[in-house]
């Protein structure tokens, strides 16, 4: 299962298990961010690089008009994704 | 323990199941399953996405011998395809330098303690080893 919910206009919630048969969905959201965003991995148990490529392209496109995602509550298997994909360097990871 | 799964990004929760259910048979902790399942989802959707036309199964096998992790991925009838041969990927570069996409094998690379590969009568076949703690 895995979920990508806007909470009000600056931070989306993720959860569950964000692997590559759910990039579709995870793109209807991230696509519509417009501003500088807080993205929840609280309840984000799982990612791979399929994820990764969502917020990278995500990130890439907000840093044009100088805004940015940031990245909260990740745990550890998920931050250290993160650091093997050089990512905590282009992503502000609180 | 093998398994095949079809060729299918939608076969990634069985694989995980098919993780899971070894895991528990021989006692892995939950970072070394964490670790199986990203490397197993990188080749696995790589085999899916870079081999199109072909409907073979994929074969995933799962060995736990003294303190290694042995995993075994073999795709059938297909060209070959060296994950040992890759470029690296520079994950120095800034953001607006950084491309998308590469990521996978080099995570696999990352994570895993030695990544061997076979091809032997149009059979790829790629072999991962993870070293477990004590």
């Amino acid at each position: 299962m895995f979920e990508a919910e806007l909470k009000g206009n600056n931070e989306i919630m993720l959860t569950g298990r964000f692997d590559a048969s759910q990039v579709e969905k995870a793109k209807m959201v991230f696509d519509a961010v417009a501003n500088s965003c807080e993205v929840d991995f609280t309840d984000l148990e799982y990612i791979s690089s399929a994820g990764l490529s969502v917020l990278l392209v995500t990130q890439k496109r907000l840093s044009k008009s100088g805004k940015s995602l940031k990245l909260t509550n990740m745990n550890k298997h998920i931050r250290d994704v993160f650091r093997y994909a050089g990512f905590d360097t282009v992503f502000e990871i609180a | 323990m093998g398994k095949k799964f079809k060729r299918d990004l939608s076969s990634l929760g069985d694989i995980f199941e098919f993780i899971d259910e070894f895991s528990v048979k021989t006692g892995l902790d939950e970072s070394v399953v964490f670790t199986m399942n990203l490397v197993v989802e990188e080749l696995f959707t790589n085999m899916v996405k870079y081999t199109s036309g072909n409907t073979n199964k994929i074969l995933l096998e799962l060995k736990k011998e003294e303190n290694n992790l042995i995993i075994h991925l073999t795709d059938f009838d297909v060209d070959p395809f060296d994950i040992t041969e890759t470029a690296e990927v520079d994950t120095k570069q800034s953001l607006e330098e950084r491309r998308v996409g590469g990521l996978g094998i080099h995570l696999v690379k990352e994570m895993m303690d030695k990544i061997e590969y076979e091809y032997k009568d149009r059979q790829s076949k790629i072999i991962l080893i993870k070293h477990l703690e004590n």
